[in-house]
């Protein structure tokens, strides 16, 4: 008998599925954790934070959209940049991004440990829930996942948007029951006392995870259905119809809770929102359960787009010799790229050992914004050095869109940066540590040639 | 710099030549940039979306760049013009020396050009699949086109493949794709079939799992 296969090839994704690859990445841990944090540094103007980095993130994403629409290659960021930055730059850019989606994933990560505590505790409070605890869960998660996506490539595409629709539902039940009962007093003064105007910056800076996913649709492209037409679009939906999701949330934690209540919660602040107004439902108890379990779901499939996300970047820099060979190679056994999910996997597992989960939110935030950046210079490079290309998708009102983008992405980056001595460490570090890799990597290869060069002379004499 | 597992790859002339070339190169993972003259075609490619569309006049350097030979590994002129397919190959190997020419030929000038250029193809002998073959090298060879859709291929299992020395019921491959013969197509493959790393099987499969199939027993 002759040996047929009978692992299931990837699935094509319809306009829907590629939408909610997107949504699905964005409505992460960033939305259930982020928001308290974000209400302590700006108070009620939170609400501005999330409106301004919607407007923000838009600008890269008609970037990310004109890309994507030109250059059919599933890489992400990491491939239309090597499309026409040199080696070194598109090295950079992988190692960044590729660090970004890892990182985040550390944030998901603690993020699920936290509201899975509170959500087992609803029923075993005397279930074990300590710092220490926090960390075992969340690396725990992280080794699950990474084990189910090493040995099986089940086409993820349906089951991904049955979840992520599950998520947004619970997100609009929170905010259908709280806009009933919002308090417009709890937005005067929006900026209270000392807080300033000034004091978005910072806030978006840190939130600016929250609004990183979309860009997970470009990793997907060549299986989607009529993707010249359907990427542009998906990308556009799945920013809109978040932010408008993001609004809705926010505007209800401030309104119901008040912005001074909802930064003392921290973490937990939307969940302590919905316990204070939604009513009893039955067996999951109080509306904050009904929460915890959203941001128990959200932070898994989030965790499981980045681990993905991350390891289809190393793969395709494995395959274009940018990281030794073995990243960009599938397993015989398993039919996955292993030794990427495996490498993603470590660094996920360290940065959730050895960083706080704020610090965790800032790096990979940072790494984004720094990306992005690249991501948009890359849409001006393109049309400036190859103005022949094909553009189906062309943005309005270049070259003022991508400009725009580098600089509100520059500027979020410096006042993340401003104030915080260890984020620029750990980014300075990672691009040394990155810096170091490629030359190595570059003079390994270097001698290899000179080998060749020296046999061949050899053979010829 | 040793060779990529995928092929940056530039093919000058977007007519059905070159767009059945470029799908049959896409299915196995390679990367592409299509120049086409022509507009309405150009918009037409784009729809199918497996290359880089660059509009205009392959022979023209300032058109040419644009299609990143700097960093690409072949070039392939399949246009129906045969001087410009010399052209642009002649062209190419004078801009960037590294750089593998093959050339659309057709019978009336046949391999007269064969020694200024890396290889010559004729369309006359099922052109699309024999530029596949001279861009890929020996190393994977498409026996036929069966109904237009399934690939049936030659495939020598590189020393670097993840499949290598592995038995075929140790290797997971994907559905819509089947070993049909041992190496040296002695015999039907078995379960125990080994793949050995230097020898010939050959392989059935659907064109959305080539690309699968290559990174399995290609690397």
């Amino acid at each position: 008998m002759a040996q047929s296969g009978d692992r299931a090839p990837a699935a094509s994704l319809s306009l829907l599925d590629a939408t909610m690859v997107g949504m699905g990445a964005m409505i992460g841990a960033g939305i259930f954790v982020l928001t308290g944090l974000a209400a302590d540094i700006s108070g009620p103007g939170a609400l501005l934070v999330f409106v301004l980095n919607g407007v923000v993130t838009t600008f890269t994403g008609l970037s990310y959209a004109e890309l994507a629409s030109a250059i059919p290659k599933s890489g992400g960021g990491y491939a239309f940049v090597r499309e026409i930055f040199s080696d070194w730059i598109s090295f950079l850019m992988g190692w960044m991004l590729g660090f970004a989606y890892m990182i985040a994933g550390a944030l998901y990560a603690l993020g699920f440990a936290s509201n899975f505590v509170e959500f087992v505790h609803i029923y075993l409070p005397a279930f074990p829930g300590g710092a220490t605890m926090h960390v075992i869960y969340a690396l725990l998660v992280i080794v699950g996942l990474i084990a189910l996506n090493a040995v099986s490539t089940e086409a993820s595409g349906g089951a991904e948007t049955v979840v992520t629709i599950i998520k947004i539902i619970i997100l609009l039940i929170f905010a259908g029951f709280g806009l009933a009962v919002v308090q417009p007093d709890a937005f005067q003064p929006l900026f209270p006392e000392q807080k300033t105007g000034w004091s978005l910056l910072p806030a978006m800076g840190l939130t600016f995870i929250a609004f990183e996913g979309y860009d997970l649709i470009t990793t997907v492209t060549e299986e989607v259905e009529n993707p010249r037409e359907n990427i542009p679009k998906a990308i556009f939906i799945s920013l809109i119809a978040t932010v408008a999701v993001y609004l809705l949330v926010v505007f209800v934690a401030i309104g119901t809770l008040g912005a001074d209540e909802l930064a003392a919660a921290g973490e937990t602040g939307i969940a302590e929102a919905a316990t204070s107004f939604m009513p009893q439902i039955p067996l999951l108890g109080g509306g904050g359960s009904l929460v915890v379990f959203g941001a128990v779901f959200s932070t898994v499939s989030a965790l499981n787009a980045v681990v993905l996300a991350s390891s289809r970047v190393l793969f395709a820099m494995g395959r274009e010799n940018q990281l030794p060979a073995p990243l960009g190679k599938i397993s015989a056994k398993y039919g996955t790229p292993f030794w990427a999910i495996l490498a993603s996997a470590v660094v996920m597992l360290v940065s959730v050992v050895f960083l706080p989960i704020e610090q965790v939110g800032r790096v990979s935030s940072l790494f984004f914004l720094i990306s992005f950046v690249v991501v948009n210079l890359s849409v001006i490079r393109l049309r400036q050095e190859r103005p022949n290309m094909q553009r189906p998708f062309e943005m309005p009102l270049y070259p003022y869109v991508p400009a725009l983008g580098i600089l509100l992405n520059g500027i979020l980056a410096y006042y993340l940066l401003r104030e915080d001595v260890v984020t620029l460490l750990v980014g300075l570090g990672w691009i040394a540590l990155g810096s170091g890799v490629f030359w190595a990597l570059k003079r390994r290869d270097a001698s290899g040639d000179e080998d060749a060069a020296t046999t061949d002379a050899a053979s010829d004499a | 710099m040793p060779s990529r597992p995928d092929l940056h790859v530039i093919i000058a002339g977007g007519g059905e030549v070159g767009l059945r070339t470029a799908h049959l190169l896409n299915d196995r993972g390679h990367d592409l940039t299509i120049i086409e003259r022509d507009a309405d075609r150009c918009s037409r490619l784009g729809d199918e979306y497996v290359a880089t569309i660059i509009q205009g006049n392959a022979t023209l350097p300032e058109i040419f760049e644009q299609a990143a030979p700097q960093s690409a590994d072949v070039v392939a002129a399949l246009t129906n013009d045969i001087p410009a397919n010399l052209a642009i190959c002649m062209m190419a190997k004078h801009l960037h020396d590294n750089l593998h020419t093959v050339m659309r030929t057709d019978t009336e000038i046949g391999d007269a050009h064969a020694d200024l250029v890396d290889a010559v193809v004729y369309p006359e002998r099922a052109s699309a699949l024999l530029a596949v073959n001279a861009i890929i090298g020996g190393d994977v060879r498409a026996i036929e086109d069966v109904m237009g859709e399934i690939e049936i291929m030659e495939v020598r299992v590189s020393e670097a493949a993840p499949a290598r020395g592995k038995t075929l019921e140790d290797v997971s491959f994907p559905s819509g794709s089947l070993v049909i013969s041992d190496h040296e197509g002695s015999r039907i493959a078995r379960p125990d079939t080994v793949l050995e790393a230097g020898r010939r099987y050959i392989v059935a499969a659907d064109p959305e799992v080539v690309d699968e199939i290559m990174r399995l027993l290609r690397g």
